[in-house]
């Protein structure tokens, strides 16, 4: 073996660089570390989180116009709505707007069908609950949207 | 009695030394605290740096900063179910845990923290401290046996194998610094305390000496004794847990944590050995480049400006907590802590204080890097095959550990040697 | 059902019938004359380097393999069934779920094996944000694989440092589709989201930062003489038995031969760019190693190529609102980062597929995995499994 790369082998030049690389790493303003409750993360604006039912900003009535194009759309058809034709304004209205999270995988499909903007996928995560039956959203939930406990204030 | 204990206090021999079994007991208890301490510490320490290294924060939320990380641990151990398997050889099983942290606590015997501060000081300290921990391999092997299961025999019968093989190399490094020892008086001494002396009187640390020789025995035994304690990168004994799993799987509870403080006390032993041989133990650095009173008073205020720079990182620390009211009492008890270090500061800097403390602190310093080592070597270094190890053991630090052996032997007698081939009569 | 009262699992050797493999009477051509009790010894599914739920049984003689069998199934969905009961649109999430590590590779495959079907090309701009996406993907991918292997070897600081820069990556996946993870990022026809603003910006800033962590990772493991020597002649496959066996991928480069579809079989965009197909010497676990950080810096070179020149244009083909492909059958292919990643649909003019098929890379390397240990010791076992980089939710589906 040639002189530089025995030399190299004897002064554990090697194992010398790898120690260089994790010394390098140790302030503590090289931690990558997001400490949850306190600091929560950015989510940007595509998150495809928590869906949620839209409601005219004037009005306050819902958007939605039970075309059921998002029941078709879901892969998993785990929406399920019902409506009725009010016969004064000749549109239908919502009866009953089911969604089952616990089954639901955030493709986004049915936000992509819905004709009005009336459902849309937010950018909230924190959808933890102590039951099941918690999961199956009903309209007047959907849209409230979520109200996660907050740990830091 | 009283006289006897009163009697020690005025001479500058160790308790063991003087026979003064009070003083004795009483360093011996400092000792155990101080070790038990040390784990504890070590524990905190190896979970935040290597956090660090890892680019992440490592335990933050029990005490601040996790300072209390390891006291939650020791409890939950403490409160866990004991668990014996059922076909275990019940008083094996007890007792192998027992060993190997007798072992590793009564290697500190004979470890100096001083001139006088050791417990005592053995003619053949460092033969001691070796045959003591090489017990500790029989504590190992009857964990694995009296598990009663396949995969801790076969690990303990690994994990001791490597350690009785490693124990040759430090074994021939120790030998190498021990002849160092006879240079200047003609005669060499075992005696951990003699050592240190020798380096002393012959104004350099062993390590330096008849460089490289020094220091590749220094590398040969820093590589022996990351191996002997089954440390990163000779860890496959114990991180090889999927299938041939350590010796301490079945142990649980109590049982386990004994494992865990022997393991850290027989690693601050070895680098109380390496410290006392090489490095020069409780000295402090450049005695005699930067010599005189000056420089002595100048490096005498070190300890002190530890404790001021922890006890500054602890404020730090503590103007950064969040400023929420969950968060008070860890920000209480963070500046708390930062206070006690700066007040334990300012104890250090009166005078009288000052001057007992050198030694022990600049121990302690160079201990604590060793342990630095360990857990920096830990987060960088994949893993060697058991073969590879063995390997390595055998095949690489033997032959150099041998070789810096004879070497050291020649250099030290060329005076000789040479007047004996010159024919010139000394 | 006749077929299966004799449990295989209790058989005596021979009783299994036809198609069952008697794992206990594996080679044992190898023994010495000094034969020791061989040992029967399972890495259980729960195991922390197989990597998901495997289960490899080994046969052992001391220290030293004879043989294995690997039994999966663990964590079988029946991805192959959902897909015939969903239109072609609505199974686009599920392929996501297969490789979870490279979820965007996998909707790649699907879509362009679709849009094959129904004889449809996406425009050139869609194609371009396809490549960016799918090559971001495969450094992703590969982190992830350097991360965990260098893990089973022992060296544990690399996995976060992986995982950091995967972090970028999920960043530009969140802000272009929604989701880090499961991205359903393409659609059938071409893509749905247009790119948002900054998207150029933060594949380049992602580019330069990158290449220096891959030189850092470089400097802490190929020189170092603990990970050479763990890695270099581990679990030898030659070339022939690479073709016989069917391996894919790096695995296969890896052996010498020089076999890429994004250069043999150009699909997107590919024959636009300019890259070199990295491919090792010896087919050892430490040329797959550098195989595979050779093609993260290539997919770094991509990803300059195609941001900068980024045509304009739609990103949708035309593509009816309900996907009825004519009857038919396609395989498609692509290079995922694990091998070949293929589709074999066919399609009877309904809304939904007669039969999906995926030939998932990880489950066809992973047959190479009972060569490539024999003689090797038992340490050496999560070494080389770590080495085929196989996801469990491929192998199993």
């Amino acid at each position: 073996m040639s002189l530089k790369p025995l030399l190299r082998k004897i002064l554990l030049v090697d194992l010398i660089k790898g120690l260089k690389v994790t010394f390098h790493y140790q302030p503590p303003s090289e931690a990558i570390t997001e400490q949850y409750p306190l600091e929560r993360p950015v989510i940007y604006e595509r998150f495809r989180g928590q869906p949620r039912l839209n409601s005219n900003p004037d009005t306050g009535e819902s958007l939605c116009i039970v075309c059921n194009l998002c029941a078709l759309a879901c892969p998993e058809q785990l929406i399920v709505v019902k409506g009725e034709r009010n016969p004064a304004t000749k549109r239908k209205e919502v009866v009953t707007w089911t969604y089952d999270l616990s089954r639901c995988m955030f493709c986004g499909l049915c936000a992509e069908a819905c004709s009005t903007d009336a459902l849309e996928l937010t950018q909230d995560y924190e959808m933890a609950l102590y039951s099941r039956e918690g999961m199956i959203l009903d309209q007047a939930a959907l849209e409230r949207g979520q109200e996660p406990t907050r740990y830091a204030k | 009695m009283l006289e006897s204990i009163r009697g020690y206090l005025s001479t500058d021999i160790t308790p063991g030394s003087a026979g003064s079994m009070f003083w004795a007991t009483i360093y011996i208890l400092l000792i155990t605290i101080g070790v038990s301490l040390a784990v504890i510490c070590m524990n905190w320490l190896e979970r935040k740096i290597l956090a660090h290294m890892q680019i992440r924060l490592g335990p933050m939320r029990v005490g601040p900063h996790g300072l209390l990380q390891p006291f939650a641990d020791a409890l939950k151990l403490l409160i866990k179910e004991d668990i014996i398997p059922q076909e275990a050889d019940k008083l094996v099983f007890w007792s192998a845990p027992v060993v190997v942290t007798m072992t590793a606590f009564t290697t500190f015997l004979v470890v100096p923290f001083g001139p006088t501060h050791a417990v005592t000081d053995m003619n053949i300290g460092i033969l001691f401290m070796l045959g003591i921990s090489s017990l500790g391999v029989l504590g190992i092997i009857m964990a694995g046996w009296s598990s009663n299961s396949h995969y801790p025999l076969m690990g303990s019968l690994r994990s001791s194998a490597q350690m009785v093989s490693y124990e040759i190399a430090m074994g021939l490094a120790i030998v190498s610094a021990v002849l160092m020892t006879s240079l200047q008086t003609g005669t060499g001494t075992l005696s951990m305390i003699g050592i240190v002396d020798a380096q002393n009187a012959q104004q350099t640390w062993f390590i330096f000496k008849f460089f490289p020789l020094g220091f590749i025995a220094f590398a040969v035994f820093a590589i022996a004794m990351v191996a002997e304690t089954n440390r990163a990168p000779f860890d496959l004994p114990e991180a090889e847990s999927e299938l041939v799993a350590g010796f301490h799987t079945e142990y649980s509870g109590f049982r386990w944590s004994l494992f865990f403080l022997a393991e850290y006390a027989a690693m601050l032993a070895v680098s109380s050995i390496a410290v006392t041989l090489w490095l020069g133990g409780w000295m402090r650095p450049f005695p005699n480049l930067l010599g005189g009173p000056t420089w002595d008073l100048a490096f005498s205020f070190v300890p002190a400006l530890t404790f001021f720079v922890l006890g500054a990182m602890c404020l730090l620390g503590t103007v950064r907590m969040p400023k929420i009211p969950q968060f008070r009492v860890q920000t209480i008890g963070l500046g708390t802590f930062g206070a006690l270090l700066g007040f334990i500061g300012l104890v250090l800097l009166i005078p009288a204080v000052r001057d007992r403390v050198q030694d022990i602190y600049w121990f302690v310093a160079k201990v604590a890097f060793f342990m630095y080592l360990y857990i920096w070597y830990r987060g960088t270094f994949p893993r060697y095959r058991f073969d590879q190890l063995m390997k390595v053991g055998w095949k690489v630090l033997l032959p150099i550990g041998l070789g810096v052996l004879i070497a050291t032997a020649v250099w030290g007698l060329l005076p000789q040697l040479s007047s004996a081939i010159l024919g010139v009569s000394q | 059902m006749k077929e299966f009262e004799t449990d295989y699992r209790h058989a005596k050797p021979g009783q299994g019938g036809p198609g069952v493999v008697d794992y206990l009477d594996l080679d044992t051509k190898d023994q010495t004359f000094l034969d020791s009790t061989e040992l029967v010894l399972n890495m259980g599914p729960q195991h922390p380097s197989t990597h998901g739920v495997l289960r490899v049984i080994l046969k052992l003689d001391g220290e030293k393999v004879l043989g294995t069998e690997c039994v999966i199934g663990y964590l079988h969905r029946g991805v192959e069934k959902i897909g015939e009961n969903r239109t072609y649109t609505m199974f686009n999430p599920y392929v996501d779920r297969m490789d979870y590590v490279a979820a965007v590779s996998n909707g790649l495959g699907y879509c362009e094996a679709v849009e094959k079907l129904l004889s449809v090309e996406a425009p050139p701009r869609a194609q371009y944000i396809r490549v960016v996406l799918t090559e971001l993907c495969r450094i992703a991918s590969h982190q992830v694989w350097l991360g965990t292997h260098a893990l089973d070897i022992g060296a544990i600081t690399p996995l976060f440092y992986c995982f950091r820069d995967r972090e970028e990556i999920l960043r530009i996946f969140e802000k272009y589709c929604g989701a880090r993870l499961t991205t359903h990022a393409f659609r059938i026809g071409g893509c749905l989201y247009e790119t948002y603003d900054g998207f150029e910006q933060d594949c380049k800033t992602f580019c330069d930062f990158f290449l220096p962590k891959l030189d850092e990772y470089e400097e802490l493991l190929t020189t170092n003489r603990i990970w050479v020597k763990r890695t270099k002649g581990v679990g030898i496959l030659n070339p022939e038995d690479c073709i016989a066996l069917g391996v894919t991928g790096p695995v296969l480069r890896a052996s010498g031969l020089k076999w890429d579809l994004r250069k043999a079989q150009p699909y997107e965009s590919y024959k636009n760019f300019d890259f070199e197909i990295p491919t090792g010497l010896n087919g050892d676990t430490y040329d797959r190693y550098l195989v595979r950080i050779e093609e993260m810096r290539q997919a770094v070179r991509i990803i300059r190529q195609a941001v900068d020149g980024l045509p304009q244009g739609p990103i949708m083909a035309k593509v009816p609102k309900v996907i009825k492909p004519p009857v038919g059958e396609v395989y498609h292919s692509i290079e995922a980062p694990k091998g070949e990643l293929g589709y074999f649909i066919v399609s009877d003019g309904s809304t939904q597929p007669y039969r999906m098929r995926v030939r998932p890379p990880s489950f066809v390397n992973l047959q190479a995995l009972d060569k490539m240990v024999r003689g090797l010791l038992v340490a050496d076992v999560v070494a080389v499994i770590g080495t085929l980089d196989i996801v469990l939710g491929e192998v199993d589906r």
